[in-house]
């Protein structure tokens, strides 16, 4: 799946995606653990990153699957 | 005409506060409240005071939708407030370019309108997915946001 990353990030990727190979639904907390696997030079950050699911804030026990908008982001800095 | 008129934004244009003044502003308002965050240019105390300027982006769907939550949050709080207008700049800035503006409209000046707008630069502030990057005389760097997002938000 396509995963989207913004600030830090994207920075860090250097692409505005990424794509994580997903089999089937999954939960935030695996989905990090996947995501430092696949991307190693993302892990250090993603303790710290906020992820979102459909354009909501989604928690570690919430549900993830392939067909899902995921975003991954640093905690908001606007206004 | 709406007695309850709303405006969100994330744009990459200048905030024209007039125009959003005009458009939450119904028959029934006699006051109208206008946060307005500008690009701060020196900030005195920080390790480098000195800011020049900021470039913000955002994740624009999810931005847009956290701001109509935030405008439903404040009506939950504030029953007598009418308009509410909410739009966040992104893009390169200048100091003291308008970067923020939360425009509410009410009917007296003791409406809670100056309350509203209050809490909700505070919220856009929480939840809105928008992230600036600082550029200083000794380089640039993402500003890290504080707030950590409950089920909810």
């Amino acid at each position: 799946m396509k995963v989207l990353l913004f600030a830090t990030l994207k920075e860090r990727a250097g692409a505005p995606r990424i794509d994580v190979r997903l089999d089937g639904a999954t939960t935030v907390a695996a989905f990090r653990a996947l995501v430092a696997a696949q991307h190693p030079t993302l892990g250090p950050l993603l303790p710290q990153a906020l992820v979102a699911v459909n354009q909501e804030f989604a928690f570690e026990e919430d549900a993830i699957s392939p067909t899902d908008e995921v975003a991954i982001f640093p905690p908001v800095s606007g206004g | 005409m709406t007695t309850q008129p709303e405006y969100f934004d994330i744009t990459t244009e200048p905030i024209d506060l007039n125009a959003l003044q005009r458009r939450v502003t119904t028959p029934l308002d006699g006051s109208v409240v206008a946060f307005v965050g500008t690009v701060r240019g020196m900030t005195p105390g920080a390790r480098e005071p000195v800011t020049e300027r900021l470039e913000y982006e955002a994740y624009r769907p999810m931005a847009r939708a956290k701001l109509a939550q935030v405008a439903v949050e404040m009506r939950q709080r504030f029953d007598d407030i009418h308009g509410i207008a909410l739009v966040q700049r992104i893009g390169d800035m200048a100091v003291g370019e308008v970067v923020v503006a939360v425009v509410v409209s009410c009917g007296h000046r003791g409406g809670g309108a100056f309350d509203a707008a209050r809490f909700g630069i505070d919220r856009l502030k929480q939840i809105v997915p928008v992230w600036k990057k600082e550029t200083r005389p000794d380089g640039s760097s993402w500003v890290e946001g504080d707030y950590t997002p409950r089920p909810g938000d």
